[in-house]
C-alpha cells in the first residue's frame, strides 16, 4: 500500500485534454489582430565580412512593413554564460561578420509569409569572403583563420578536472588501454520548430509568446539585448512542441521578431522552417575523444585520463557547459581514485554546438562504456562484473567534485544481469551490449549569473479550496506541469484535480531557470513542495486553533482531510478549514511561497540518477545492417512521482539516444549541412523502434521532493554505447565513431575477415 | 514557397491532352503531387499553368485482361494497388513493393503513374515493373504509343515523355507458368527510399527445371533503373544454383553505376547490389518453383 | 485567379474562394482556424499534418486544397462528439501516448483511419499504420499500447 495519495499514481497529464483534442494553442498556432509575419535572411557563406546590406528594394515591395539589420539593434552580444562577458559572443543579427552558413543578417516583417519570403530575395548583401575552417583539429592550428577577434587558435573554452595523481597511478596498473573515438553531432528535431510572436506596445512593454524551455532566460537575454528592463518584458510559454535542449537560449526567431515589433509597434510572428531548424539552430556537440584507462588485473580501475576536443561551431552558447559535463561524466558511474580531464572547445565556421539532451554525457558514456567493455575483454572479466567492481555506491564523494547520496547502480546491474541470463543462448549474429550511466538532477553552477533562487513557486488557495500553483517551470512535453501539480497536491493533501498550474509566464510566475539539465522535478519540485508546505502550515494553524488538541499532537492533511497525524479519525474537512483560514486571514487568500537553490552539494548537481541499459541487436553480416531488437533498462530515479511520465521519458529517450547510435547524422561539406530535412535526416519511426522493457529500482533521494530525482535525460546516455557493445558481442567488430552505420560495420567485418581474426 | 499559377482540373483524358498541347512548356501536370509539391514548395518547379489530372477517373483502374495480362491506369493510387486482391495470385511482388513504399498517407494520394514519371532512380515501382516485363502506354493528341518501362527513364528525373504526352497506363503481360518475382530494397529506416533496390523475375521451364528467362532490375544503382543483363546471362538457360546466384550478384555489382552520397559510398552500393541480387534471385527462384 | 472550393469539414460545409496554390493544410489552419492540424516539415515526411480525406489518411501539406473539392474531411477537432472524447483520445490519455503533443493530432488521425479500415490490426499493422507519423517524444510504444487497448475493446462506447 502506498503511503502517498497522488504521487506514484497513474494519472492523465494535466495538459492532456487540450492536446488530444487539438485545442492546445502552440506559438505555432497563435494569430493576433494586426499581426505581421517575419522571415530571416541568413548568410550563405561560412565566414565572411559584411561590407554592405542594401534593403531598399525589399522595403519597396508591397506588403513589406519593415526590414531590419544589425544596424537596427543596440549592437550588443549575448550568450548564456553571462558571468563571462568574453563568452557572450553572439550578436544574432550580425553587424560586421558572419561565422557560419545560416548566421542571420537581416529580417523582414510583412503582411504574409510569402511576401516576407519574396522580400528576402530583394535584400542585397555584399560579402567579403574569408577563409573558413570546419574541423576543430584544423581550427586549432597556427595558420587557421581566426573566427573571433582576440581568440588565439580559436580556443573558445578549456576545462580541466583532476583528482588524485593519474601519472603515478598508471605506473601501478597491470593493464592500460588507449583508445580514440569520434562522437557525431545530432539534431533535436523538435516537432515544433523555433518560433515566436513578439508584440511591443505603445506603452513600451514587450510581450513574447514563444516555444521555449525557459521563459526567464529569454526574458533576461532579451532585456540585455534590447536595452529594456527585465520587468518590461513578459515572456509567455504556450504549450511547446519539444525542446530537448534547443530552446533555452535566445534564438533568431525571438530576437528578430522582437526587434521588428519594437520598430512597428505591431505583433510580429516568426516561425523557422524545418530547414532553418536543421541549419541555423544549435545542435549536439561533436567531439574527438582520447581515453586512457588503467586497471589492475582483477578489474579494479585505477586511473583514467581523458582529452577532448569539441567542435564549437560559430559561437559559445551552452557549448562550454557541454565541454565541462562531458569531462565530469567521463568519470561516471565509476569510482576512479585518479582522474584527469582536459577539454578544449574550438570555434569552427559551422552551426553552433550547444545543449542537447544528455549535454555531453551521451558522448562520454558512448566512449567510456565502449572502452570499458574492451578493458573487460582484455582482462577476461565479465562486463557486468567489471562494472559492479568499480560502480558508484550510495554516499560516495567524487573527490572534490560531487556528493552522490542515493545510488541504485548495483541493483540496476543485478537486474540487467538477470535479464541477460533470461535471454539465454542467443542465435548467431545476435548480441547484447550493456552500458551504465549516471546523470545529474539539475546543475549547481550559475554561469547565467542569475540573482534569483534557481526555482520558486507560489501556491494560492481560493475560498472553494481550489489551488492555483504558479511556477516558472516550463513543460516542453516532459510533463513538468503534471509532475509539479502532483507534488503540490501530495504535499497539500488534496487531489490532483484541485490544482491548477500556471507555468512559464514571466508576468505571473516566479522565476525558474527552466527545463534543462534535468532540473525541474528536483529543483522546482522542491520549490513547489515548500510553497505547498507553507500554505498548508497556514491552514494547519487554523485547524489547531479550531480543534485545540493536546500539544503532543500535530496535524497533517491527506485526501482533503485535515487531521491529527496520530488520530486520523479526528479531523475536519480541508474545505472547511480553507474558509475559516481565509476569514481568519482578514479575507486574503492563503498564499504559500517556496524556493530552492542547491547549497553545499558540491560543484555539479544536488543529486544523480543511475541506470544500466542492455541493447540487443541482430547483425546481417553480408550487409552490415543491424536490427534493434530489444532495449531493456534498469534505472533508478528516486521516488517515482509520475510513473506514466517516467515511462514516456524512458521510451522516448531510447528513440533519441538509439538514433544517436543508429542512424542520425549531420554530414557537412564546407560548413553546409547536407541533409536539412526530415526526409534526409534519418529518424527512428514506429517500424524501427525496438521492444522496450523498463525495470524500476526503488531508491530514495534525500535531496529531492519526496525522494525524487531526475529521469529523462540520463536515459539518453547509455543507448549508443549499449548498441556499440552489442554489435561487438554479435559479430566481433567495434565501431569507434558515431553513428554506427551498416557501411561501417560491413567495412569492419571485411577488415576482420581479411586479418583472419 | 509556391508561386501562383493558373489551375485547370480536366475531367477527361481528352481535355487534359488538349490543355497540355495548348500550354506546352509553360505547364506542369500534377497527379497526387506527393513528389511535385515538395519541389514546388521549394520553388524548384514554378509553372505558370498547372494541369491537375487527379480527377480523371477514367485513368484509375486495375483490369485483368486474361491472356492480355493486366492493365493498371496511371492514376491508380499506390494504396489501391496495395489493397487490390487482383495481384495476390501471381503478382504478389507488386503488393509487397507498395506496402513498403513511403507511408500510408503518401500511398493514399500518390499514383503509380506519378511515381514513374517523377523518375527518381530510387523509386520502387520501376524496377519491379521492369522485372515483370511491363510496358507503358502514353497518349497525346497525335495518338498513343507504347514503350518498355526500362526505356522510359532517360536520366535522373527525366523521362521519354514528349511534350503534350501523358502516361496513361501500365501493361503487365500475363505471368508465364513457373515464374517467381521478388523485390527488396536496402535501407536503414524501414519505409525509407531505397539505398539500393533489386527486383528479380525468374521463369523456369518446369517445376524444378532450367531457367528459361530472367530479368534483374536494379534501382538506386545508376542514373536510371537498369537491367543487369550480364548478370541475367549467367542464369539464363541454366539450372540455377546458389553458386550461380552468387556469381550473378558479383556481375550485377559491376554493371551498376551507383553514386556516393551521404547515405552510402559507391563501393558500398555495389556490395549491396551483389548481396541483394543473390538474395532476391533466390527468393524469386523459390517462388518460381512453387508457382 | 481564385477558385471556389467546397469542403465539408467535421460535418460542417464550407464555401471558400482561394488561390489555387493553397494547400489543404493552409485552408484548414489559416482559413478555417482549425489549428489542431500541425505542420512539422517542408518535405512531406513528418505526418504532423495528417487528416482524413474521404476516408483516407493524407498529409494535408501535400494535397492541393482544390484536389479535395467536394470532399469530406475529418480533423482532430472532429474526433470528439461534443464533450465525449473518442475512444482513441481516451486511450491516449490513459496510456500517456503523447508528451509535447505536437504530433498528436496527426497521430490520432492515422490511428483512426487505421481502425476504420481494419478494426482488428496486429501489432505490426498498428506500427505500419503510424509509420508515416514521426514522434520525437514518446518512442511510439505507448501509442501502440493505446491503440491496442482500443482494439481490445477497452473503450467500447455505450450507446
Amino acid at each position: 500500500m502506498s503511503k502517498y495519495s497522488v504521487i506514484g499514481t497513474r494519472v492523465h497529464r494535466v495538459d492532456g485534454p487540450e492536446k488530444v483534442t487539438g485545442s492546445a494553442k502552440y506559438t505555432f498556432d497563435i494569430v493576433l489582430p494586426n499581426m505581421l509575419y517575419g522571415k530571416i535572411l541568413r548568410s550563405p557563406h561560412p565566414h565572411a565580412k559584411i561590407l554592405n546590406i542594401d534593403t531598399s528594394q525589399a522595403e519597396k515591395l508591397i506588403g513589406v512593413k519593415a526590414v531590419v539589420t544589425g544596424k537596427d539593434t543596440l549592437g550588443r552580444k549575448q550568450g548564456i554564460w553571462r558571468r563571462f562577458p568574453e563568452l557572450c559572443d553572439e550578436e544574432i543579427l550580425c553587424r560586421t561578420k558572419v561565422r557560419y552558413i545560416g548566421d542571420p543578417v537581416a529580417a523582414v516583417a510583412a503582411i504574409d509569409e510569402d511576401t516576407a519570403e519574396e522580400a528576402l530575395d530583394l535584400i542585397e548583401v555584399e560579402y567579403e569572403l574569408l577563409p573558413a575552417v570546419f574541423d576543430p583539429l584544423e581550427a586549432i592550428k597556427e595558420d587557421a583563420p581566426q573566427i573571433h577577434d582576440g581568440v588565439e587558435l580559436n580556443i573558445n573554452v578549456t576545462r580541466h578536472i583532476e583528482w588524485g595523481d593519474v601519472d603515478e597511478a598508471f605506473k601501478k596498473c597491470d593493464h592500460i588501454r588507449e583508445d580514440q573515438f569520434k562522437c557525431s553531432s545530432q539534431a533535436h528535431v523538435c516537432m515544433e520548430t523555433h518560433d515566436a510572436v513578439a508584440s511591443f506596445g505603445y506603452d513600451g512593454k514587450l510581450t513574447v509568446w514563444t516555444s521555449t524551455q525557459s521563459s526567464y532566460y529569454i526574458q533576461r537575454l532579451l532585456a540585455d539585448m534590447l536595452g529594456l528592463r527585465e520587468g518590461d518584458i513578459r515572456v509567455i510559454k504556450p504549450p511547446t512542441g519539444g525542446g530537448f535542449g534547443s530552446k533555452f537560449e535566445l534564438d533568431s526567431a525571438q530576437f528578430c521578431a522582437s526587434v521588428l515589433s519594437m520598430k512597428l509597434c505591431q505583433p510580429v510572428k516568426i516561425v523557422l522552417t524545418r530547414e532553418e531548424e536543421f541549419t541555423a539552430t544549435k545542435r549536439r556537440t561533436p567531439m574527438y575523444y582520447y581515453l586512457r584507462l588503467g586497471a589492475k588485473k582483477d578489474g579494479t580501475l585505477l586511473a583514467k585520463e581523458v582529452r577532448v576536443i569539441t567542435e564549437g561551431g560559430a559561437y559559445t552558447a551552452m557549448g562550454a557547459t557541454a565541454l565541462y559535463l562531458t569531462g565530469f561524466f567521463s568519470s561516471f558511474p565509476y569510482k576512479y581514485p585518479n582522474y584527469r580531464y582536459d577539454g578544449y572547445r574550438v570555434y569552427t565556421n559551422t552551426a553552433t554546438t550547444s545543449a542537447m539532451r544528455g549535454f555531453g554525457a551521451p558522448q562520454s558514456t558512448f566512449v567510456g562504456e565502449s572502452q570499458l567493455d574492451m578493458m573487460a575483454e582484455d582482462l577476461g572479466i565479465d562486463p557486468i562484473e567489471i562494472r559492479r567492481k568499480n560502480g558508484m555506491t550510495p554516499d560516495y564523494e567524487v573527490p572534490g567534485q560531487a556528493f552522490i547520496q542515493s545510488c541504485g547502480l548495483h541493483q540496476c546491474l543485478d537486474k540487467i544481469k538477470e535479464h541477460i541470463k533470461e535471454r539465454g543462448k542467443l542465435p548467431p549474429n545476435h548480441g547484447i551490449g550493456v552500458a551504465a550511466y549516471g546523470f545529474m538532477s539539475g546543475g549547481i553552477f550559475n554561469w547565467f549569473d542569475t540573482p534569483y533562487a534557481f526555482s520558486a513557486a507560489l501556491v494560492r488557495i481560493n475560498i472553494d479550496g481550489k489551488v492555483d500553483l504558479f511556477t516558472g517551470a516550463c513543460d516542453i512535453g516532459q510533463g513538468s506541469d503534471t509532475t509539479l501539480s502532483m507534488i503540490c497536491a501530495e504535499e497539500l493533501g488534496v487531489k490532483l484535480e484541485d490544482i491548477r498550474i500556471f507555468s512559464g509566464d514571466t508576468g505571473v510566475c516566479p522565476p525558474d531557470l527552466g527545463a534543462w539539465g534535468s532540473r525541474e522535478t528536483l529543483m522546482n519540485g522542491n520549490a513547489v513542495k515548500r510553497a505547498a508546505a507553507d500554505a498548508k502550515q497556514q491552514l494547519l494553524e487554523f485547524a489547531a486553533a479550531k480543534m485545540g488538541p493536546n500539544i503532543v499532537y500535530d496535524f497533517d492533511i491527506k485526501d482533503q482531510w485535515v487531521h491529527l497525524v496520530d488520530r486520523p479519525e479526528r479531523g475536519v474537512s480541508y474545505f472547511d478549514i480553507v474558509k475559516e483560514a481565509i476569514r481568519g486571514n482578514d479575507g486574503e487568500a492563503i498564499i504559500g511561497r517556496g524556493h530552492y537553490t542547491p547549497h553545499r552539494k558540491g560543484m555539479i548537481s544536488p543529486a544523480y540518477s543511475f541506470g544500466v541499459q542492455a541493447a540487443e541487436v541482430e547483425v546481417d553480416t553480408e550487409t552490415g545492417k543491424y536490427k534493434l531488437i530489444n532495449v531493456t533498462t534498469a534505472h533508478e530515479s528516486g521516488t517515482v512521482i509520475n510513473p506514466v511520465g517516467i515511462e514516456g521519458q524512458l521510451e522516448g529517450a531510447i528513440m533519441m539516444a538509439g538514433g544517436y547510435g543508429f542512424c542520425e547524422d549531420q554530414p557537412m561539406d564546407e560548413g553546409k549541412i547536407l541533409n536539412p530535412s526530415i526526409a534526409d535526416y534519418k529518424l527512428i519511426r514506429s517500424l524501427d523502434m525496438p521492444e522496450t522493457k523498463i525495470l524500476e529500482i526503488d531508491t530514495y533521494e534525500p535531496e529531492g521532493p519526496f525522494g525524487a530525482k531526475e529521469a529523462g535525460e540520463g536515459l539518453t546516455n547509455p543507448t549508443a554505447g549499449a548498441i556499440g557493445n552489442a554489435v561487438y558481442k554479435a559479430v566481433g567488430v567495434r565501431i569507434n565513431d558515431l553513428p554506427i552505420t551498416p557501411e561501417k560495420v560491413l567495412r569492419a567485418l571485411k577488415e576482420k575477415g581479411k586479418q583472419g581474426k | 514557397m509556391i508561386t501562383d499559377f493558373e489551375y485547370f482540373a480536366p475531367k477527361t483524358l481528352k481535355e487534359a491532352l488538349t490543355l497540355l498541347d495548348k500550354y506546352g512548356d509553360e505547364c506542369k501536370v500534377i497527379a497526387g503531387g506527393q513528389s511535385l509539391l515538395i519541389l514546388m514548395r521549394q520553388g524548384l518547379v514554378a509553372p505558370q499553368y498547372l494541369i491537375d489530372i487527379k480527377g480523371i477517373s477514367e485513368l484509375s483502374y486495375i483490369k485483368s485482361e486474361g491472356k492480355q495480362g493486366l492493365r493498371i491506369g496511371a492514376l491508380t493510387t499506390h494504396r489501391t494497388i496495395e489493397k487490390s486482391p487482383v495481384f495476390r495470385d501471381k503478382l504478389g511482388v507488386l503488393t509487397e513493393m507498395e506496402n513498403r513504399l513511403a507511408s500510408i498517407q503518401t500511398r493514399n494520394w500518390g499514383t503509380i503513374g506519378g511515381n514513374i514519371c517523377h523518375a527518381d532512380p530510387a523509386g520502387d515501382p520501376a524496377p519491379v515493373l521492369m522485372a515483370l516485363n511491363a510496358t507503358l502506354r502514353m497518349a497525346s493528341l497525335k495518338g498513343d504509343r507504347t514503350m518498355a518501362v526500362e526505356d522510359f527513364s532517360l536520366d535522373y528525373f527525366e523521362t521519354a515523355l514528349e511534350p503534350g504526352e501523358l502516361l496513361t497506363e501500365i501493361v503487365i503481360p500475363p505471368v508465364p507458368p513457373h515464374t517467381g518475382t521478388a523485390y527488396t530494397k536496402f535501407n536503414v529506416i524501414e519505409s525509407d527510399l531505397a539505398t539500393v533496390g533489386v527486383a528479380v523475375s525468374i521463369t523456369l521451364d518446369s517445376g524444378d527445371g532450367i531457367c528459361q528467362d530472367v530479368r534483374i532490375a536494379l534501382g538506386a544503382s545508376a542514373p536510371t533503373p537498369i537491367r543487369a543483363k550480364q548478370a541475367e546471362a549467367v542464369l539464363r538457360g541454366k539450372k540455377i544454383t546458389d553458386v550461380l546466384l552468387k556469381e550473378a550478384g558479383e556481375i550485377a555489382s559491376t554493371e551498376a553505376e551507383p553514386i556516393s552520397d551521404i547515405y552510402a559510398s559507391e563501393e558500398y552500393r555495389r556490395e549491396l547490389v551483389e548481396v541483394l541480387v543473390k538474395r532476391v534471385g533466390k527468393e524469386a527462384l523459390a517462388r518460381a518453383k512453387q508457382a | 485567379m481564385k477558385k471556389e472550393l467546397r469542403l465539408t469539414v467535421n460535418g460542417q460545409p464550407y464555401e471558400l474562394y482561394i488561390k489555387p496554390k493553397t494547400l489543404l493544410a493552409e485552408v484548414l489552419r489559416d482559413k478555417l482556424g482549425l489549428t489542431g492540424t500541425k505542420r512539422g516539415c517542408s518535405s512531406s515526411s513528418c505526418g504532423a499534418c495528417t487528416v482524413m480525406l474521404n476516408g483516407m489518411a493524407v498529409k494535408s501539406c501535400s494535397v492541393l486544397a482544390l484536389q479535395a473539392d467536394g470532399g469530406e474531411l475529418l480533423t482532430v477537432e472532429g474526433l470528439a462528439s461534443g464533450a465525449e472524447l473518442h475512444p482513441l483520445q481516451k486511450a491516449f490519455l490513459d496510456h500517456g501516448a503523447f508528451q509535447c503533443g505536437f504530433c498528436t493530432p496527426g497521430m490520432l488521425m492515422s490511428a483512426k483511419v487505421l481502425l476504420d479500415e481494419n478494426p482488428n490490426p496486429t501489432k505490426e499493422q498498428i506500427k505500419e499504420g503510424i509509420d508515416g507519423n514521426i514522434c520525437r517524444c514518446t518512442g511510439y510504444n505507448s501509442i501502440i499500447r493505446a491503440v491496442t487497448a482500443v482494439v481490445k475493446g477497452e473503450y467500447k462506447e455505450e450507446k
